[in-house]
């Protein structure tokens, strides 16, 4: 029987078990006015003019945002479901090219542009992953990889050559509302980031929490066994495909708008790649771990993308980024396997497993003295 | 069991004769009956069936033994083309004639591969062979690790093969067409590689251990045998493969870093489309992929004007194929 809670304090429940979260949200919703007010510049940027400062930075948050999203819906697959899949980066370049379709080759106009691209793109995505999603019922583990990096690898080649999008060039997006439009409007559009983020979260931790998600990590740990409980895995593998897939296609709409360009690169295997490395930075099947892993990965790609000067050696990181990310791959995947949050919560376990043990030590043996 | 065998036998048989049907009748009778022509995309096709087989073999070997899909191999391919161009140009070796400068610069890359799959299955897979999605990802960040390395010590420019040797530069004309002698020759020693590998599996001791492996190899350990030993010996063999795919390649391709990238993931629907670990699978399916996209290409160019579609063919026929026949064409149903 779940005992009830006044109002007071369930709220102090809510805060205390996710300080953590709150302080983060806290965090992400000052930080505009904090960056403006350090500079002195204001988040709106420079005299009414979008730049500055400020504005740079909640440019580059929004993309720390996207990988959140990239990385989290990964991880709802990857790490709770235990589906491996190498085509994450088609839903992602799916999304946006669903959305600059829709803006950029009808005759909508930027609002209802906007919206019905969205959706499209997001259904889309979600048809597509359901398609997939049946394929995996045939193929299993290493075969269904394989059979969706050969999927997003078509698409990837596809739109590459696809005169209708002018191939290799991509388009721009100029036919944006202005309240979406990121060069007129950044403040708001990184407002909206971090309402999708947090809304992807709140979705992910929701369901696994709830019996749905039970299954899936019980799926994780042995198919064949919940198949044999009775579960229908295949729903529950759809379910975590679809959800995934259509959070994939959210996060790639954000990016190019955030760009206001669609290119195929937006489909290259790297959207699949990083989200992945991402997940295994951070934790594997945790709920923090995908986002520490985005914003740690991101941030150190984008702050060491220039020189540093070291007396007579001069460093360029970034020329060198794949090589990082290369080494880092081989050194998380040796070193610590289970990701940083992983790591952490084993090493808090340890530590409180240790002082019980030494509490029952204590217990147990003869008083000093006596 | 037989008949299992059989059918695919006969739908293997059935895809290439199509293949050739198709090419025949759109090259030489729509065309303007030109056989040459349709010699050439068969050539073409047979070629690019060994480059592939070269890069395939050694991934469904080990996949089927250790269970580690090496997504390094295109960066050995990458690594073998780079050291057999560099040491055929190089200044100091100018004194040795051409075709025995080649020989050393193919002999070089192999080795260059077998040194680092070495060092690569020895000092990081060993750790994992616990956890084999770690190893793809692992592998897959050590491929990423080699190219920069090649791009460090080589740079971004693609190297062309200017400098002549007896076999590159023979050719000899048939229906009115010129053959290269050095397409021909890849193509035997592709055959013959094919031959010797099954050879080894099929009629050695050591070949009983690897397939024996593939099967059980926790059994294979308990009989008393070095698993451990054989591992390395066949993941070297596998690195040293595509480096000497990479090597044979560079003559007529080149030396460039997206090279060997292309060529994995041709090698990976290769593999997966014969049926992972069978080793006869990867030989047909190689001959298979390449032909399709030898004739595809020929199509396409003539017909639709378009060059897209070459580059899908590899992962096209996998999607196809794993729909009809999930474990692939000569993989074992689980």
């Amino acid at each position: 029987m779940p005992r009830k809670h006044s109002l007071a304090e369930t709220l102090r429940i809510t805060f205390q078990s996710n300080w953590f979260y709150i302080a983060l949200l806290l965090f992400l919703i000052v930080f505009p006015h904090l960056v403006g007010w350090i500079t002195g510049e204001g988040p709106f940027g420079v005299r009414g003019r979008p730049v500055g400062q400020s504005i740079f930075w909640q440019g580059i948050m929004v993309e720390v945002l996207v990988f959140c999203i990239l990385a989290m819906s990964y991880n709802l697959m990857f790490g709770f479901t235990g589906v491996i899949s190498f085509g994450h980066a088609l839903f992602f370049g799916l999304g946006a090219y669903a959305l600059g379709l829709v803006l950029e080759y009808t005759a909508l106009g930027p609002d209802w542009g906007l919206l019905l691209g969205a959706v499209i793109g997001v259904g889309l995505a979600g048809l597509i992953g359901l398609a997939m999603g049946f394929v995996s019922l045939r193929l299993k583990g290493v075969y269904f990889a394989i059979f969706t990096l050969a999927v997003a690898e078509m698409a990837f080649i596809y739109v590459g050559r696809w005169a209708v999008t002018n191939a290799e060039d991509g388009f721009a997006l100029s036919n944006l509302p202005d309240l979406f439009n990121p060069t007129r409007n950044r403040l708001f559009f990184y407002y909206f980031a971090v309402a999708v983020t947090v809304a992807t979260f709140l979705i992910i931790r929701r369901l696994m929490y709830s019996p749905t998600g039970r299954v899936m990590l019980a799926i994780r740990e042995n198919e064949d066994r919940a198949q044999a409980i009775g579960f229908n895995t295949l729903r529950y593998k759809l379910l975590a495909i679809v959800l995934s897939s259509m959070m994939a296609a959210l996060a790639g709409m954000i990016h190019v708008t955030l760009l206001k360009k669609v290119g195929p690169e937006v489909m290259s295997v790297t959207y699949t790649i990083e989200p992945l490395l991402m997940v295994i930075i951070g934790g594997i099947g945790t709920f923090t771990g995908p986002v520490l892993g985005a914003v740690g990965l991101h941030l150190s790609e984008r702050v060491l993308d220039r020189e540093f000067v070291l007396g007579p050696l001069t460093l360029n990181i970034g020329e060198y980024w794949p090589l990082f990310l290369g080494a880092t791959f081989v050194l998380v995947v040796l070193i610590f396997p289970q990701g940083v949050v992983g790591t952490w919560n084993r090493w808090r376990l340890n530590r409180a497993q240790k002082r019980q043990s030494r509490r029952k030590d204590a217990a147990m043996s003869p008083a000093p003295g006596d | 069991m037989a008949e299992n065998v059989r059918n695919t036998a006969l739908v293997v048989a059935g895809l290439v004769f199509g293949l050739l049907g198709f090419s025949f009748v759109t090259t030489v009778i729509l065309s303007d009956g030109d056989l040459g022509s349709f010699g050439i995309t068969v050539m073409s096709g047979l070629f690019q069936g060994m480059i592939l087989f070269l890069v395939a073999s050694g991934l469904s070997i080990v996949f089927g033994l250790m269970d580690v899909l090496n997504l390094a191999q295109g960066a050995f391919f990458t690594i073998g083309a780079y050291v057999a161009w560099t040491l055929h140009h190089a200044d100091e070796l100018e004194a040795i004639p051409p075709d025995l400068r080649f020989v050393i610069a193919v002999s070089t890359a192999i080795l260059v591969g077998a040194l680092m799959g070495i060092f690569l299955e020895r000092v990081l897979l060993r750790p994992l062979y616990e956890r084999p999605i770690f190893q793809i990802v692992l592998t897959f960040g050590v491929g990423i690790i080699i190219g920069e390395i090649a791009k460090f010590i080589w740079g971004t420019t693609a190297y062309a093969w200017v400098e002549p040797f007896t076999l590159a530069e023979g050719s000899f004309r048939l229906f009115d067409q010129q053959f290269s002698v050095y397409r021909v020759f890849v193509i035997v020693v592709g055959f013959l590689l094919i031959l010797a590998i099954a050879l080894l599996l099929q009629r050695t001791r050591i070949g009983i251990i690897i397939r024996a492996g593939v099967e059980d190899s926790e059994m294979v350990e308990a009989l008393g045998v070095n698993v451990r030993l054989v591992f390395t010996a066949v993941f070297t063999l596998g690195c040293a493969v595509a480096a000497l795919g990479g090597a044979v390649a560079a003559p007529f391709l080149g030396a460039s870093l997206g090279i060997g990238q292309q060529f994995l993931l041709g090698a990976i629907a290769v593999v997966v489309l014969g049926g992972l670990g069978s080793y006869e699978g990867t030989a047909i399916g190689s001959i298979l992929v390449g032909l399709a996209i030898a004739v595809v290409a020929q199509f396409s160019l003539e017909f639709l004007n378009q060059t897209v579609w070459q580059s899908i063919t590899p992962m096209l026929l996998l999607v196809f194929v794993l729909l009809l026949k999930p474990s692939g064409l000569f993989g074992k149903e689980r």
